[in-house]
């Protein structure tokens, strides 16, 4: 199990294709009109489809890949930190970016036009954006965190 | 689409999902119960997820208008910070 499982490629692609469809909507809600509001209603969907996507792929992986092979790996090598702190936070604080991916589309096609005069819900949804791209992007730290330290139990003789 | 409740529903999820993941690393038989519905603790949060999201939100839209305002969203934001750093902060001192 020393090649890179082509399924955690899948989920981190689709993960950040996601966090960039968000990025993209914050930046077209800056000023919004309706040529914008409409892109960024077709980003929110491709970035909430990604990262439903990249949870279940990513999901499958930890469950079926992850713990029988690359964690006991991690557990017995010095950076067992990397798997008891790191991919614990990560893996459950991963679970707030499809509600707040659902949230922010459906606030985007809830007020749709209104959002060019609805200060409240414009800036919700840039706030909302730029907190799913913030938090993704922690999250796709700690992946590269992880696969650093499956990397040095595999270098340090672990196998 | 009732926005406050929603907005709602998701911030409880999200203080659920952190009480959920501190309470099963410190309760065997509460980490038994998760992963009895899905065969891995994980499993079981991530569905519990889905499920509370659409209960809480069918619940908060029988209780909420719809003035939804800047504040909702703050409320949102903060519940998602603490639970963030309550997950690692758990974790670190766990560690």
């Amino acid at each position: 199990m020393s090649m890179v499982n082509p399924l955690i490629l899948i989920h981190a692609i689709c993960a950040e294709i996601g966090l960039f469809a968000f990025l993209w909507v914050l930046v077209e809600m800056l000023n919004p009109s309706e040529t914008r509001i409409a892109r960024a209603q077709v980003a929110a969907l491709t970035g909430f489809a990604c990262l439903f996507f990249a949870w279940l792929v990513g999901g499958f992986y930890y469950v079926e890949v992850y713990g029988l092979h690359v964690k006991p790996l991690i557990k017995a090598s010095d950076a067992e930190w990397v798997y008891s702190i790191v991919m614990e936070a990560k893996e459950h604080v991963f679970l707030f970016l499809p509600i707040l991916a659902s949230l922010t589309a459906a606030l985007l096609y809830k007020y749709d036009g209104e959002l060019i005069h609805n200060r409240d819900a414009s800036v919700s949804i840039v706030l909302l954006a730029g907190v799913i791209f913030l938090i993704g992007f922690s999250i796709a730290g700690m992946g590269a965190i992880i696969s650093s330290g499956y990397r040095f139990a595999l270098m340090t003789g672990m196998v | 689409m009732n926005s406050r409740a929603l907005t709602r529903a998701a911030a409880t999820t999200i203080a659920l999902i952190a009480a959920a993941t501190i309470g099963s690393e410190l309760s065997a038989a509460f980490k038994q119960l998760l992963s009895s519905i899905g065969g891995h603790h994980w499993i079981g949060k991530s569905v519990l997820s889905v499920v509370f999201f659409g209960l809480l939100y069918l619940v908060f839209s029988k209780v909420s208008d719809d003035s939804f305002t800047l504040k909702d969203t703050s409320l949102l934001i903060g519940t998602v910070f603490v639970s963030g750093l309550g997950i690692l902060s758990f974790y670190v001192l766990h560690a």
